[in-house]
């Protein structure tokens, strides 16, 4: 288990104003006898661009119809029913009702009943996250929440019941505010002791350990999320940009395939300043303004040149 | 071991390390499939055009971009393949980061990278890097393409294997400042009542160990599908549960201390036992 300090709050988010949305869930965590009432907002925004699908003839925007395969008729969604297949083509058929008992009580609680250190809980559990907003009267006991958590560097572990489903969820602080995190469940995720890794015959010298550690350090730097933004998403917005000026997309060009030499070699080398994806700009440490799109072999210079848009 | 979801190689400086991508997470949920209530048989999706009236088949239909104004754009295959990644079956390392500053909220999707082959070259650039890295509680940042799409990911050891996490970019991760976290002068808490709440925590606090929690629902969903298939009736969710209202917050949290101490059946750890035991 990585031990973890407390969150750098100042690289949190982009910071990119465009307001909180409307909460997706109203409740109450407590803890012991303390009620806190709270509204649960998204943290995470899906940036990616979505499109439609289309009938490419006419433009016309294609329907998805639920259709009986037997009967080849449209089927409203009231009469649906859901099926567990228990062998080829036989099934346990459930109304959509008796799978939202399995929910269990349609709780409006969220019992923090453990905790624990904040950095105990590996980073592999950690699901989705959610920011807490104070509720109704709630102010003086969410911020009481939050300076005993944050005080304690502890989280609150609990269960959420959302959209028909029980969570396991973490509660913590977070930059100044309560953040909720789902949590994988342990049988969730493989545990690396079980992941059978071929070893080498012979250990890495001593003196590759201590080369490849030198290679670490030079290319140590801070996290700076910032530095980093999906370059695909921005080119997927400027094909679109252009299409819609009605002009025609650039052509794309090719990277340059750079072949390896051995380890050894490939340590001293690097060592020495070459690398192959900053050639020649060597040692140090890598800088702001080029860890992010600029960071790139020589030949995706196309791609290093699409435009930021921080 | 799982089926490899991308082969290639990660590289740091000069160093190739022949690595494959595994999935680090198991889908254990219970999956169901969509019938006719009515006859049982199976339903299937079908593309419709409302203009045609008419079922369309998958090779006439492109994608449009609903622009802010409303105009649509439409954009085909090849135009969208023009600008997606290039399948460099590579993981450039850009920088190595103390993990600690690299905040959960960005961790997306766990994998494993594992030594493409048992090899000794591959065996060996992959047993350095490993030991280089957990020597010093380093993580590596770099990007790979998978899929079509261009993933910012965060590489660390656990156990001697390297996870290889996907991350959030910064601007899809909204900021805490927009939320109401009841920061005016006025909530701030009295030394007394911070103290008692931290005392409550403290009642309540455990070692964190992720095999004590179960997954609830995925036991009671498959129960149901079990009751349904010996023909038993299936029992509708409880009424809402709502907190009772409290007394002021220093009378909560004295009351609950009091009760955590209050002989062997209310302290901290006989309580969690029972809350289990439900």
């Amino acid at each position: 288990m990585v031990s973890r300090g407390r969150p750098v709050e100042t690289t949190l988010g982009a910071g990119i104003a465009r307001g909180m949305p409307r909460s997706i869930w109203n409740g109450t965590i407590t803890f012991g006898l303390i009620a806190v009432p709270i509204k649960v907002h998204s943290a995470v925004e899906d940036r990616s661009v979505h499109f439609h699908q289309v009938h490419a003839k006419d433009g016309a925007r294609i329907k998805q119809r639920r259709v009986c395969a037997k009967e080849g008729k449209e089927v409203p969604y009231k009469q649906v029913a859901m099926g567990y297949e228990i062998k080829n083509g036989e099934y346990v058929v459930l109304a959509k009702e008796e799978i939202v008992a399995a929910a269990g009580e349609q709780s409006r609680l969220i019992e923090l009943e453990d905790f624990v250190g904040a950095g105990d809980i590996d980073p592999v559990h950690y699901d989705r996250t959610y920011y807490l907003g104070t509720g109704k009267n709630g102010h003086e006991s969410y911020r009481l929440l939050h300076d005993a958590l944050e005080k304690a560097s502890r989280a609150g572990l609990g269960r959420w019941v959302f959209h028909n489903r029980e969570y396991l969820v973490a509660v913590r602080a977070l930059a100044g505010v309560l953040a909720l995190h789902t949590i994988r469940f342990a049988d969730e995720l493989v545990e690396p002791g079980t992941l059978d890794i071929p070893g080498p015959s012979r250990a890495p010298s001593r003196r590759e350990v201590q080369m490849a550690g030198q290679l670490v350090e030079s290319l140590r730097a801070d996290f700076d999320p910032q530095a980093f933004h999906d370059g695909y998403r921005e080119r997927v917005l400027e094909l679109i940009a252009t299409k819609a000026r009605g002009e025609e997309p650039a052509p794309t060009e090719e990277p340059e395939v750079v072949e390896a030499p051995d380890l050894a070699a490939a340590l001293e080398a690097s060592l020495a300043g070459g690398s192959r994806s900053s050639a020649g700009r060597g040692k140090g440490k890598p800088s702001r303004g080029e860890s992010g799109a600029g960071k790139r072999p020589a030949g995706k210079s196309a791609r290093g040149k699409t435009k930021s848009r921080r | 071991m799982a089926r490899p979801l991308w082969t290639g190689s990660l590289s740091f400086g000069l160093v190739n390390v022949p690595v494959m991508l595994v999935t680090a997470v198991k889908d254990l949920d219970l999956h169901f499939r969509q019938l006719h209530e009515k006859d049982g048989s199976p339903i299937e999706s079908q593309r419709w055009c409302p203009e045609d009236d008419a079922e369309v088949p998958y090779e006439e239909i492109t994608r449009s971009y609903e622009c802010a104004d409303g105009t649509e754009v439409m954009i085909s295959d090849l135009e969208l393949e023009a600008v997606e990644p290039r399948r460099t079956r590579t993981i450039d390392i850009e920088q190595f980061v103390d993990l600690a500053e690299v905040d959960p909220i960005y961790f997306d999707h766990p994998y494993f990278l594992l030594p493409a082959s048992a090899d000794d070259g591959a065996t060996r650039a992959y047993k350095l890097l490993t030991e280089v890295m957990g020597q010093t509680d380093r993580a590596a940042l770099g990007r790979f393409v998978m899929r079509a799409k261009e993933y910012l990911a965060i590489a660390r050891v656990r156990d001697g294997a390297l996870t290889l996490t996907t991350m959030l970019f910064a601007d899809e991760v909204r900021t805490a400042k927009d939320v109401d976290g009841a920061t005016q002068k006025s909530h701030r808490p009295t030394s007394k009542q911070l103290n008692a709440a931290i005392a409550v925590i403290e009642e309540l606090s455990c070692e964190w160990d992720s095999e004590k929690y179960k997954d609830r629902y995925r036991a009671r969903l498959r129960s149901v599908v079990q009751r349904k298939r010996k023909g038993q009736t299936v029992m509708a969710p409880d009424a809402v549960k709502q907190p009772s209202p409290v007394p002021d917050l220093m009378a909560a949290l004295e009351q609950t201390l009091a009760e955590m101490s209050d002989g062997p059946e209310g302290n901290g750890s006989s309580k969690r036992a029972r809350q289990e035991a439900r």
